[in-house]
């Protein structure tokens, strides 16, 4: 089990090398950097800037756009260092971030590191709940429906989760909010957060938003290993021993059923922050997806970086996390 | 048939039918089976694939899918199985009758330490502590002669041998003390070498605790020498029924008759040809109203076709359903008049003489 550990540790480590050095990658070789930083002042040759370091011209002539423009573009290349290459760069880069500076916005000058410890917890705290939301449904769902499969409630169920499937979570998360924040006002409409309770009912709405279609994924799943281990002869065996068949679903049958759904579970996660990015926007969560959005628009590369990689992060250590279930569910599979 | 003998029966089956409907039409998985077993006995139920024998086990442990058809009677210990099935009774199989099945490989949960399946059916009936239970594991376990228990009730079923987790298996079947242990072929699956070693454990562990224990194989050796009586099944019925020596030394069925010549034995010469029977056993659904081993008997006869033989005979003693019975002038009868024709009355051609080449 240690060795199994250790081996999923190194892997890990050198996912997040390869996830980190992408994203920075992408927003350091795609297009020129200072153009992202500095805009259409990049376009100030560099001989004009070198004639006013000389002293020849102005600054203020240097492009005819503003002042101190050459100043400028020679604080941004020192600050992020464009003066050497990418792979320094991103080795500059990680190890600020791994000492927690993440460094500052090009647009606001706002600390990104702030903005992380605010923006994501509201929304660790929403996929949480969305899956808890999700596996709470599926969970006995999926058991009802196996331990009769192809019989009423089964049929029912299969047209109700694929009815869940196909509505895009934008729709579902509209229809809740007319529902049950302003039609019967159950929920609250807007995110507040005075204390844990008035989150946790602001978070409810975006949780099912979030976890039903979610709910629908993994009951069909579970629903399909399970019809399939209650072949297993040790199913007919814990009959033998005069279980009562629920003791048997959910002791016997259910552990050896999940691997389907853990799976998923860990790359669901991923969609997972995509959705709650739409989500967070609905319901006007503060929370990473609606500042990535945010920082989009306002083109500031750092806090895209930062934010993408902070979600890299924390979905390969989901998927570590589902790895090590794999080695719970199955003894097997910590042998192999 | 035997007032006395059915009085001291600790489980009575009677007139047991079990249909199961398919798309195709209804299986007669099992035909007015009837049997007594005294407590302490050991009865061995032999048959080949499709004769019966497992869901007539089954039904004795509730195990049928619910769309099988039950009609018929069964009797354990006063009590009528088959209500207690109906009413959902707790407590009642896996308690006082439990089964050891064919695969150990699969019969186990992976995911669950062996120890732990076995106290589970301790805490689950009994109400034994975790502790309490998982002590009396490791102890069923040294019961059944697996060396060092104590670091097997740690271990998960694939880290152990086949022969080993078929221990395990019959340590769970024990674990509630139970006065009625169904095998379904608990060696079928396992090492030739260690089969023996099974079926004697088994039957020692049923000596020691006065358990009754109805044995099912395909195999008639298997059943020879540790059970008092052998019950032979084809299509779904009882054909013959007598303890083991009356039945290897004077069978009266021609089916079991044949069995017996198509098993290699060791008081004959080396190099005896074995006789494989001839045809296919019966299709199951919708089957004509006649002997269903007619098609493949070598004695079959004009009235085997007409009718259904019943078993008979002296309960307890020796049963058989057949019209013209082996190692009688009857059957020696009919066996002649088909190799002087060559072929039986169901068309089967037949030559030279049963036995020994």
């Amino acid at each position: 089990m240690k060795q199994f550990i250790l081996r999923r540790v190194v892997q890990l480590v050198l996912v997040v090398f390869a996830v980190t050095f992408l994203t920075f990658a992408s927003l350091n070789l795609v297009g020129d950097p200072l153009f992202n930083i500095v805009g259409v002042l990049s376009g100030i040759p560099d001989e004009q800037c070198e004639a006013v370091a000389r002293g020849e011209i102005p600054d203020t002539q240097s492009s005819g756009l503003n002042m101190g423009d050459c100043a400028l573009i020679a604080q941004a290349k020192e600050q992020n260092n464009l003066d050497r290459n990418v792979v320094e760069r991103y080795g500059i880069w990680l190890s600020d971030m791994l000492s927690g500076d993440f460094g500052t916005s090009f647009v606001n000058g706002n600390e990104i590191s702030d903005i992380v410890r605010e923006r994501l917890p509201v929304t660790v705290r929403l996929i949480v709940l969305a899956q808890i939301v999700a596996l709470g449904i599926a969970i006995p769902w999926g058991v009802a429906s196996a331990y009769r499969a192809n019989r009423g409630f089964d049929k029912v169920s299969t047209v109700g989760s694929f009815g869940l499937l196909s509505i895009p979570n934008f729709a579902l998360g509209v229809i809740l909010l007319y529902f049950f924040a302003l039609r019967w006002q159950i929920f609250p409409s807007r995110y507040e957060n005075a204390g844990w309770w008035s989150e946790l009912q602001a978070l409810t709405l975006p949780a099912f938003t979030l976890g039903l279609g979610l709910a629908a994924t993994y009951q069909r799943l579970l629903r399909t290993d399970l019809i399939t281990t209650l072949q297993d002869d040790f199913i007919h065996m814990a009959r033998a021993k005069g279980m009562t068949d629920r003791h048997i679903m959910y002791r016997h049958a259910l552990r050896p059923s999940m691997f389907s759904v853990i799976t998923v579970f860990g790359v669901n996660t991923g969609a997972l922050i995509g959705g709650a990015l739409v989500v967070e926007q609905i319901f006007s969560i503060p929370g990473v997806g609606t500042e990535l959005v945010e920082a989009v628009l306002r083109n500031d590369p750092p806090v895209v970086i930062a934010l993408i990689s902070v979600v890299a992060i924390g979905f390969v250590l989901i998927n570590f996390f589902v790895d090590l279930m794999y080695g719970y569910l199955d003894p097997r599979v910590r042998a192999s | 048939m035997a007032g006395a003998h059915v009085a001291q029966a600790q489980l009575s089956v009677r007139d047991l039918t079990v249909r199961f409907p398919t798309g195709r039409g209804t299986v007669q998985a099992v035909n007015g089976v009837t049997f007594d077993l005294a407590r302490g006995a050991s009865l061995g139920i032999v048959g080949e694939s499709g004769s019966g024998k497992s869901v007539t086990a089954k039904t004795l442990m509730n195990l049928l899918p619910r769309t099988a058809e039950v009609s018929g009677d069964v009797i354990f210990e006063g009590e009528d199985v088959r209500q207690l099935a109906e009413q959902g009774r707790e407590h009642f199989w896996g308690v006082k009758m439990t089964m050891v099945f064919q695969d150990p490989m699969t019969s186990l949960n992976p995911v669950k330490k062996c120890g732990e399946q076995i106290a589970e059916t301790l805490r689950y009936h009994l109400k034994r502590a975790k502790k309490t239970a998982l002590a009396e594991a490791e102890d069923l376990l040294a019961q059944v002669g697996i060396p060092e228990p104590g670091k097997r009730v740690d271990q998960y079923p694939h880290e152990l041998s086949g022969g080993l987790r078929q221990r395990v298996v019959i340590a769970m079947a024990l674990a509630c003390e139970p006065s009625l242990l169904i095998a379904d072929e608990p060696t079928t699956a396992v090492d030739v070498t260690v089969q023996k070693h099974l079926l004697d454990l088994l039957d020692t562990l049923r000596r020691d605790r006065g358990m009754s224990m109805i044995l099912i194989t395909h195999d008639l050796g298997v059943a020879r020498g540790r059970c008092d009586e052998i019950a032979v099944m084809y299509a779904g019925r009882l054909v013959e029924r007598a303890a083991p020596q009356t039945l290897f030394g004077d069978s009266r069925h021609p089916y079991t008759d044949a069995l017996l010549r198509s098993i290699p034995r060791i008081d004959q010469p080396s190099h005896t040809r074995l006789e494989p029977i001839p045809g296919r056993p019966p299709e199951l659904i919708n089957p004509p109203e006649q002997c269903a081993y007619a098609p493949r008997c070598r004695f079959a006869q004009a009235d085997c076709l007409e009718s259904i033989p019943q078993i008979s005979g002296v309960a307890g003693m020796h049963e058989f359903a057949c019209f013209h019975p082996a190692n009688t002038d009857r059957g020696r009868e009919a066996l002649a008049a088909n190799l002087a024709l060559g072929r039986t009355a169901a068309g089967l051609e037949i030559t030279g003489s049963g036995g020994s080449s």
